[in-house]
């Protein structure tokens, strides 16, 4: 009898305990979590609601898929701002990876200077848009260090390589190339160093030299990395706005050559001042980027990261 | 719990690395020791020597082009070409600091990155400790909900967050007696990124790999929840601390897309607005442009030197930025 009551009181204090312990635990996640759910959850469903209005400063008459239809039928967001989004991201994407996967596996090499190397590879990635965006700007001016060598070398150009509607995307997408493929090269570092050794050790003895060894082992072997690293690569690029802005300016120029789906985006909700508008452009960029996602993942499959 | 449930959960392996005190990611050496293999091993790494020396070139000459610049007087921009500065000059630096305010942007920058990497180390670890080690109803949900929103583009938030900080925020910290506050600021840039979902997984996963050994001793000490969080978790958390840290210190720093929506006010600018400014406005005074840029450059740099190994292990865990 007595054990029983003592058995009793116990399990009241473990309730007890417990109860305690649960309300510390919302008592400490409640400051991250009200964080989250006004700036993350309440957005998605207050852009949807912005939408259907016809919002400027004030919120005005209730509209339906007005927005959305006006955007079906602007041409500057399909025939510049989707057009450069698709441009860059088919451009940007394969050369940042492949530059990405090339460093890792030098990188990867048991050579001396290794971490210095992967810090002089990895830093364009860390250093502010902004800086890299003003220094590539200097240097790809019409007199600037890019046009000079060219010219030592034979090409005499005077283009400012940003500054003329032909070569302001080609431009940018070299440069975020460069500037992303530190990052990517982490990603793929990261993968590397997860594959054993004794599998190398096994296609050496089957005397396979490096390059084959790479393509038929390694390669392979970086499935998982491949599908992490092209999502977050395809993903980036849909929502590229740094240097659009910095380079071409809230209006994308010249003629639009640099406008971007988020710097349109920016543009009419911040600069025209076209809030239910903008809120369209966001849902419709929301939608894009989750069905990219959903069908990577369908064709290939669970991410199974490192 | 399984986070694999979720598309785009980071790669913890770096973090896992962390946790041993190893530095992240060191690369494994390529298999060797096979007799006759030498030579041919030898050869190769001279060419991978070759490569990784030209291209780190490459990576490194358009930083060193700014810096050379950032020396150089205006006339020393213009026309022939050489590598160093002819007359060496700090007057671009003055320019930039003073004639184009980059000293209150620097200063402004700071301010910011400051706010929001503490509030993130705050509310990150407690947060975190509380999903690693507290049992609380709803717990899994509750977190994945918080992964969730990794999934949740900028872009989407723009308008909707916008229009709440000029239209919601205000009334609401009216009641709390805070009257005609505004939000189309610094604090608005400060108050959208208090804590991220980064920080709090990273937090996370690092208590987790804490033996529970040390708790359980503070328990029978008698100590509460937020005493074992503060005196017992936290000392433990330093590696996890260093990367939250200094991956939002450096992402508030450059940060751009939030202060150009929100910093109207140019005294309120920092140093990427105030570049972005400067381009339009002064096109090819290249000293100050480059000064600037160096500014922004550096402290990320000497940061990045000094802690290379966090910034490995919280950008795996973190994801690109744009």
């Amino acid at each position: 009898m007595a054990v029983a009551v003592g058995k009793q009181r116990q399990a009241r204090g473990l309730g007890n305990e417990r109860l305690r312990e649960a309300l510390v635990g919302y008592g400490f996640i409640a400051l991250p979590m009200a964080f989250f759910i006004l700036f993350f959850l309440v957005p998605i469903g207050y852009a949807f609601y912005i939408s259907r209005y016809n919002w400027q400063i004030f919120k005005g008459p209730y509209v339906g898929w007005g927005n959305y239809r006006q955007l079906y039928h602007d041409t500057v967001f399909w025939h510049h701002a989707v057009r450069n989004t698709l441009v860059y991201t088919a451009f940007v994407v394969p050369l940042q990876i492949t530059l990405g996967l090339a460093l890792a596996v030098v990188v990867n090499q048991a050579i001396r200077f290794r971490t210095f190397f992967r810090a002089a590879f990895y830093f364009p990635s860390l250093a502010a848009s902004a800086a890299i965006a003003a220094i590539a700007t200097y240097i790809l001016a019409s007199d600037g260090l890019f046009n000079t060598v060219l010219g030592h070398l034979g090409y005499h150009h005077n283009t400012a390589w940003f500054g003329e509607q032909s070569t302001a995307l080609p431009s940018i997408i070299g440069l975020n190339a460069w500037t992303t493929s530190g990052t990517m090269m982490l990603f793929y570092l990261a993968a590397l160093q997860a594959i054993p050794t004794d599998v190398y050790e096994a296609a050496a003895i089957d005397g396979a030299g490096a390059w084959r060894t790479f393509w038929k082992v390694t390669f392979p072997l970086l499935k998982p990395a491949h599908f992490f690293v092209l999502v977050v690569s395809i993903i980036g690029a849909m929502q590229m706005f740094d240097q659009a802005f910095l380079i071409g300016g809230a209006s994308g120029g010249p003629n639009y050559s640099t406008m971007t789906v988020v710097l349109y985006l920016y543009n009419q909700s911040i600069k025209n001042i076209s809030f239910g508008y903008g809120a369209a452009i966001g849902v419709v960029l929301f939608v894009f980027i989750f069905t990219v996602t959903v069908i990577q993942r369908l064709l290939f499959g669970k991410p199974e990261v490192a | 719990m399984s986070t694999e449930q979720l598309p785009d959960v980071p790669p913890v392996a770096a973090l896992d690395e962390l946790a041993v005190e190893r530095a992240a990611a060191t690369g494994a050496p390529a298999a060797t020791g096979i007799p006759g293999r030498e030579r041919g091993e030898r050869i190769r790494t001279a060419i991978a020597y070759i490569v990784m020396f030209s291209v780190a070139a490459l990576f490194f000459i358009p930083f060193l082009w700014s810096v050379s610049t950032s020396f150089r007087t205006i006339q020393d921009t213009v026309g022939g070409f050489s590598l160093l500065p002819k007359h060496w000059t700090l007057s671009g630096y003055h320019d930039a600091l003073h004639t184009f305010n980059f000293g209150r942007y620097t200063l402004n920058s700071l301010i910011i990155a400051l706010a929001i990497t503490i509030s993130n180390l705050f509310l990150a670890s407690l947060g975190g400790y509380a999903f690693a080690r507290l049992k609380f109803p709803g717990r899994e949900v509750l977190f994945l909900l918080v992964l969730g929103t990794l999934m949740i583009p900028d872009q989407l938030r723009l308008v909707p967050i916008y229009l709440m900080l000029v239209n919601w925020i205000p009334g609401w910290v009216g009641h709390l007696g805070w009257h005609d506050a505004s939000f189309i600021n610094r604090n608005g840039v400060i108050l959208i990124q208090l804590v991220s979902a980064a920080s709090l997984f990273l937090m996370r996963q690092y208590f987790l790999t804490i033996p529970r050994d040390l708790e359980e001793a503070a328990k029978l000490d008698g100590a509460g929840y937020f005493k074992t969080y503060r005196k017992v978790m936290l000392p433990l958390a330093g590696p996890a601390l260093a990367a939250v840290g200094i991956l939002q210190f450096q992402g508030a720093w450059n940060g751009l897309f939030w202060p150009a929506i929100l910093l109207q006010d140019k005294n309120q600018y920092t140093i990427p607005i105030g570049i972005a400014n400067f381009r339009f406005a002064y096109q090819t005074l290249w000293p100050p442009l480059m000064a600037a840029s160096v500014l922004a450059i550096l402290p990320i740099l000497l940061i990045f030197i000094v802690f290379q190994r966090y910034f490995v292990a919280g950008v795996a865990a973190s994801g690109v930025k744009g």
